[in-house]
């Protein structure tokens, strides 16, 4: 099945069958998000429709500004939770919003350092995550901080030194990689 | 004041969606973590379990919380119906003894405080009421017009279940370091014991002198069991979810017997649902590939 092209994004399957998600929908939700984010890089999403676990991760195809972007997510990375098996517009929102905003750090020569989303560990991933979901809140998209805040203490700690890597690394902007992943030292 | 509520009138605000077990097994994706997506077939992380090294652990742990939540929610309303539906007397018809309304009141005073700290331990983990879709199963488990396959159903085979996964959960709360997690479901496990071990003494009293009536409940609880599987999402076996806690269902009145039975039910029912998924991967692969 080949893939639906609508503007700058790209949405494969074009049409699913174990799903009721609809490519037009998901190119949209993630054209708006683009915008919103002042990210103009193709983006091309594939979704894995036979597993309804949530795993995203996303990669450019070069280090340059200009790079196309690709995410492969599982079907529950943007499904509404509470009408399973539907696309849900904020669980998309937030998840591919995050993988965008992965995907412009990785095109700063300071990201150089930060290795494939598969190759992350749990920390990095957890520390990228909060740096990203800070900046998707301010950009007015709906997250909840609490989960993300929750996200974070599984990960560095039930402490106060957890509690202010989170607060840092939410509230920022324009990081490096060491200085995204600077609280690991701590654990 | 009405008897016999069906599932469909439960009281629910806006917030929550119902979904029942025919609808959740309709969905035909595999809800299994691939082998290939494993990092290391010795850790911890590389079955299905909820451990704190899976990178999904907060927001599966936040939904399997929901989940508990809700199941406290319709614990609540089956133990006050069974208080409330069936007259006080020896126990035969559709009578239950004093005691056991006594008994059944009692629960629902705890599962009325497992939803208050279940409903904390969701705003803690940053999740909202509602977040998540309820399946009603639980529920339906309590709806017979016999009171003892009630006992059967929700005592035994969903209150079985909590021990489960309260045992789990609490484990994971230990393992991350969550201080309230941890806490909260030891105690909440404690009271699980103690419904599991009410229903099973009084599944015997009752039906003391009735062995058709006790064979009837004891079935009935197998394929409530089988249900609570969740396509042997439950069980010893490597791919579960969740693991059989032996030594707390042992504590509530199982005998080895009975768990083996139950692990293997999830076993049957793991079968059943990985030959369903594959079908339904094989039918769309054929569609994609048109």
């Amino acid at each position: 099945m080949a893939a639906l092209v609508a503007g700058q994004v790209s949405v494969d399957p074009a049409e699913f069958t174990q799903v009721k998600y609809d490519a037009n929908e998901i190119a949209a939700i993630v054209g708006s998000l683009a915008e919103t984010l002042g990210v103009s890089n193709s983006i091309s999403l594939v979704v894995d429709e036979t597993t309804l676990l949530a795993k995203i991760t996303c990669s450019i195809d070069a280090p340059s500004s200009d790079a196309t972007i690709l995410i492969n997510a599982m079907s529950g990375a943007i499904e509404n939770t509470k009408h399973l098996t539907t696309l849900g517009v904020n669980q998309t929102q937030t998840s591919v919003g995050r993988m965008l905003l992965r995907a412009r750090d990785r095109m700063r020569a300071d990201f150089a350092g930060a290795g494939a989303d598969d190759d992350l560990t749990l920390a990095e991933s957890a520390a990228w995550d909060t740096y990203c979901a800070g900046r998707l809140a301010r950009a007015g998209i709906e997250i909840n901080t609490q989960r993300w805040r929750y996200n974070h203490r599984n990960r560095f700690g039930f402490s106060n030194a957890g509690d202010a890597d989170f607060e840092r690394l939410w509230a920022a902007d324009e990081l490096s990689w060491s200085e995204v992943v600077a609280g690991i030292a701590d654990i | 004041m009405r008897q016999f509520f069906p599932v469909e009138d439960l009281a629910r605000d806006e917030r929550f969606v119902q979904t029942n077990m025919a609808e959740r097994l309709a969905d035909t994706r595999n809800p299994m973590e691939p082998a290939s997506n494993r990092k290391s077939a010795k850790s911890r992380s590389a079955g299905n379990r909820l451990t704190p090294d899976r990178p999904d652990a907060s927001d599966r742990a936040r939904g399997l919380m929901h989940g508990i939540m809700v199941g406290e929610i319709q614990a609540l309303e089956g133990a006050g119906r069974t208080a409330h539906d069936f007259e006080a007397g020896d126990g035969s018809g559709d009578t239950i003894p004093f005691e056991l309304k006594l008994d059944m009141a009692r629960q629902a005073w705890d599962e009325a405080r497992h939803v208050e700290i279940s409903a904390k331990l969701g705003d803690w983990m940053g999740t909202e009421l509602g977040e998540f879709q309820e399946n009603t199963v639980l529920f339906e488990a309590a709806c017979s017009n016999d009171p003892v396959l009630r006992l059967a159903g929700v005592n035994r085979a969903l209150e079985g279940l909590a021990i489960d996964v309260f045992t789990q959960m609490k484990e994971f709360g230990d393992l991350a370091g969550d201080p309230y997690l941890e806490f909260c479901e030891d105690w909440m496990l404690a009271d699980e014991v103690t419904h599991v071990k009410m229903g099973s003494d009084w599944l015997r009293k009752v039906t003391e002198k009735d062995p058709d009536r006790r064979t009837k409940a004891l079935e009935f609880q197998q394929v409530v069991d089988k249900l609570f599987s969740f396509g042997g999402a439950r069980g010893d076996h490597e791919e579960s979810s969740f693991k059989l806690a032996r030594r707390f269902r042992e504590l509530a009145g199982f005998t080895d017997d009975e768990n083996d039975t139950i692990n293997k039910l999830g076993v049957d029912a793991f079968n059943e649902r990985s030959q369903a998924v594959k079908q339904a991967q094989d039918a769309a692969s054929a569609f994609a590939d048109a």
